[in-house]
């Protein structure tokens, strides 16, 4: 049998912990921004039980680009899939509203391929700094293994 | 520096089990750097966004105090501190938290009262103690916001600090520890390997001579 000592058992449960928490503070739902428009504390629960507050003037900002129909089509937050290895992340795509909502934030036009659009670096400090409180990382799956 | 091995048996099972945790490991350690440079890009863009606030937050008082000195200057400061004692408004701060790649960060905000304080006489006082009014207001919301990106950014400082330990606990004690206990596994097994054939060798000399 391995004789571990207490560090070392200390340093295996810390990296448990490490998976565990990975992507705990995701959503448990998401909702839509006409909802969340709607409510008083704009908010969602995440995996974890911890709450997400939304920001109200972010919301306003994003229910400016949109049209009503839009904004029900809209779900936040917005998830950014984060790729092992690699510098570019992806923004998932269920819809063209997401892809309205990256290319006026980024001033830039974007292309959806396979439900994701691909962004970079400074674009993502750009989309971070804009939109704080409605975009989410995701640690891809893939990192999992 | 010499790398402490594990103390475990030198059987094929260990290796196997070592091997298993050694990817575990390698595998984490990937996670880890990903997250990593993820919150350091967010301190990183938390950082200049304060020192952006902070320099707003300080013109803006400059600014409040400069009309404040001008609305003193032509009411007379008793006359003002009179006004201003009756004056009183409600605010509402709400406070929660987000989530930045694991790490919990705080979140304020001041929520926006339409409602302007009437409580001073309009008659006897000036324009510009609306606009000394107006501007400390505008001061009140820096003053969040700044206080959301110090706590955010001191938060952020412990997640990455706490992040780069386990790292390197994983760069320069676990993973080369590990590699290292399956070397000297390697070097067990086959050390066994040439006594195993010494061994045979050596039978089959004793057995050859006593046939001859």
């Amino acid at each position: 049998m391995t004789d571990e000592s207490p560090y070392e058992r200390m340093l295996q449960e810390s990296l448990k912990d490490e998976l565990r928490l990975l992507n705990a503070h995701l959503p448990s739902e998401q909702k839509t921004l006409s909802d969340l428009l709607e409510e008083e504390y704009p908010h969602v629960t995440c995996n974890d039980g911890s709450t997400h507050l939304f920001k109200r003037n972010e919301l306003d900002y994003l229910s400016g680009l949109l049209t009503s129909d839009k904004q029900e089509s809209l779900l936040l937050p917005m998830i950014i899939e984060v790729n092992p290895g690699q510098n570019e992340m992806a923004v998932i795509c269920r819809n063209d509203v997401e892809k309205d909502v990256i290319r006026a934030v980024l001033d830039m036009p974007v292309t959806v391929d396979n439900g994701r659009i691909t962004i970079y670096g400074p674009q993502l400090s750009q989309l971070r700094k804009t939109l704080k409180t409605t975009t989410q990382y995701l640690f891809s799956p893939k990192i999992l293994g | 520096m010499t790398q402490q091995t594990i103390k475990v048996r030198p059987t094929k099972i260990e290796l196997i089990r070592l091997r298993r945790r050694l990817s575990l490991a390698t595998r984490i350690q990937k996670i880890i750097k990903d997250r990593l440079s993820i919150l350091m890009l967010e301190f990183l863009q938390i950082a200049r966004e304060t020192v952006e606030a902070r320099q707003k937050m300080l013109d803006e008082f400059s600014m409040a105090y400069r009309s404040l000195s001008v609305a003193s200057g032509l009411h007379g400061y008793l006359a003002l501190e009179k006004e201003f004692q009756a004056s009183e408004k409600e605010l509402e701060l709400i406070s929660g938290s987000r989530n930045v790649a694991g790490a919990r960060v705080v979140s304020f905000e001041l929520k926006e009262d339409k409602t302007p304080v009437k409580s001073y006489s309009l008659v006897d006082t000036s324009a510009y103690v609306d606009q000394t009014r107006q501007l400390f207001e505008s001061c009140l919301r820096s003053m969040v916001a700044l206080a959301e990106l110090q706590s955010s950014l001191e938060l952020l400082g412990k997640e990455i600090n706490r992040t780069k330990r386990i790292l390197n606990a994983l760069d320069y004690l676990i993973i080369p520890g590990l590699k290292e206990t399956i070397k000297f596994l390697y070097m067990k097994f086959e050390e066994r390997d040439r006594e195993e054939k010494s061994r045979l060798k050596r039978v089959k000399a004793l057995l050859e001579q006593r046939g001859g």
